[in-house]
């Protein structure tokens, strides 16, 4: 077993009914960090729901940027937070289709679900997280690294993010750090809800399980920005996570 | 032929719409405030034709998308940006409401829906306006260079779809500009002299527009910077912290 540090981390995470969030708040509280997830969804209990008691779950639809900002504000505020060592902004939304063939709701949606909230909740949180020195993390895309015809504006707010993450990082050097995480294709609910036909490719995406693990070492390693891709090769068969702190 | 420009009340959108209107063109000219272009309205003797929307309202975008549905345009500029200058956490969440819906969601969305009604018409051209800041980050307005890397992504993804449908894209990424809002931005003790006029840009981007070109990098500094911060970009983003973001005195929205 890893080393802990005395103080159980607050985590926050974003997006954590499903995929990559579910599988990095689960992760975190096993090691006994304390973690406020959020999601779109109503949950029954959240003690069923994630199978341990250090999960706290609100409801935070980021479709209202600001709304669901206040939500997470007013959460943390009752639970007595006053450092935040770790934010994860993971919550995404997407389409599929030609861009001319998208409306302007679609688009408005994604910007505030993938872009305009997660700044919000960035500069909501920013005394926290100055207050532990912690870590913002931000989830982009692979899709950031070229064209994206068929999902043009989901790619754009990820660039966005890539961008805000290139240049926080610069604004807040000595205070918090910001990094920004990029995974690959993931076998996530996404693709579906973003009206998108996978089919037999959906079998060399990563799993959320892979996907989460890549970022929780991306996180330990403290580099700005990294590309978390699944490999291929037999040692892919047996790549596990390195057990450590945060 | 027949233009949209937005933003076109000040600066670079000014520039535009005057060098529009003389080269001959019917501009529909989109800003918040368009007393500003009563002289450009008189002069063209009616061939700027001003449209007041608030890019960053839903219903004011919309409202103008239905004034100019019956409307063809040959070249369309979203031009309209504003900027938020400062400490990231110390702007307030309005400001950055306001700077998204300005800055990305309305270029997004009039571009999806003015080509997706067929309204550009065929050999027609979009061009978007992104930043300098695309190639050297832009510490102490890290929102506003957020914005513009997405609308450079978006501009990139949507070339081929778009030219399926017999519109061209060209994305442009401008220095600074000698304008009233890029004053209020810079730091203090910024050389004006330094700036690009924004007479001199409107030339070069229509220049552009009308070739093959995909993307613009107006001027030589521009195409430098441009080099540098592709070949070093921690260390552009660094140089950009201390030229800009160490010199800015309050928060600026």
């Amino acid at each position: 077993m890893a080393k802990r540090k005395a103080r159980p981390h607050n985590i926050l995470i974003t997006g954590a009914t499903d995929g990559i969030g579910l599988v990095l708040a689960k992760a975190y509280a096993s090691r006994g960090h304390h973690v406020l997830a959020t999601g779109r969804r109503r949950l029954e209990g959240d003690e069923d729901f994630f199978g341990t008691r250090n999960i706290i779950y609100i409801q935070a639809d980021q479709s209202q940027a600001d709304h669901a900002c206040n939500r997470i504000a007013h959460a943390m505020n009752k639970l007595g937070w006053e450092q935040l060592d770790l934010l994860i902004l993971n919550a995404a939304a997407g389409w599929t289709g030609l861009p001319q063939d998208e409306t302007s709701h679609s688009v408005s949606h994604q910007i505030s679900v993938n872009f305009t909230a997660p700044i919000l909740i960035a500069k909501t949180v920013a005394p926290m997280l100055f207050n532990a020195g912690g870590k913002l993390v931000l989830v982009g895309s692979t899709a950031v690294k070229k064209a994206q015809p068929a999902f043009a504006t989901y790619a754009a707010t990820k660039a966005g993010l890539d961008g805000f993450a290139r240049s926080l990082h610069e604004e807040w050097k000595g205070r918090a750090q910001v990094q920004i995480v990029h995974p690959g294709p993931t076998r996530t609910a996404m693709h579906k809800k973003a009206g998108m036909k996978t089919g037999l490719f959906r079998l060399f995406f990563m799993s959320p399980r892979r996907a989460a693990r890549g970022i929780q070492r991306a996180i330990r390693s403290g580099d700005k920005r990294r590309i978390i891709t699944r490999g291929y090769g037999f040692g892919a068969l047996f790549s596990r996570a390195r057990e450590g702190e945060l | 032929m027949r233009a949209l420009v937005t933003g076109a009340s000040h600066g670079l959108g000014r520039a535009l719409t005057r060098h529009l209107l003389k080269a001959g063109y019917e501009v529909v000219a989109v800003d918040r405030d368009t007393d500003a272009l009563d002289d450009l309205v008189v002069e063209s003797r009616g061939a700027c034709i001003p449209r007041m929307a608030d890019l960053a309202s839903d219903n004011s975008l919309a409202r103008l998308m239905e004034r100019i549905s019956d409307q063809t345009f040959d070249l369309v500029i979203l031009n309209a940006g504003i900027n938020a200058t400062g400490k990231f956490e110390e702007i307030p969440i309005p400001a950055y409401e306001r700077l998204i819906g300005v800055n990305l969601i309305a270029p997004l969305s009039m571009a999806s829906s003015l080509v997706g009604r067929e309204q550009i018409d065929q050999g027609g051209k979009i061009v978007f306006i992104a930043s300098l800041s695309h190639a050297v980050g832009y510490p102490g307005a890290s929102v506003y260079a957020a914005t513009k890397d997405a609308i450079a992504s978006y501009a990139r993804s949507v070339r081929k779809p778009f030219r399926r449908q017999g519109v061209g894209v060209l994305t442009v990424f401008p220095g600074p500009i000698r304008t009233a809002h890029a004053k209020k931005h810079a730091p203090m003790g910024a050389d004006e002299a330094k700036r690009m006029a924004p007479e001199v840009l409107a030339d070069k981007i229509l220049a552009a527009a009308k070739g093959r070109a995909k993307v613009l990098y107006p001027g030589f500094s521009a195409q430098m910077a441009q080099m540098f911060g592709r070949m070093a970009p921690g260390m552009a983003t660094r140089m950009m912290r201390r030229v800009i973001f160490d010199k800015l005195e309050g928060p600026e929205y």
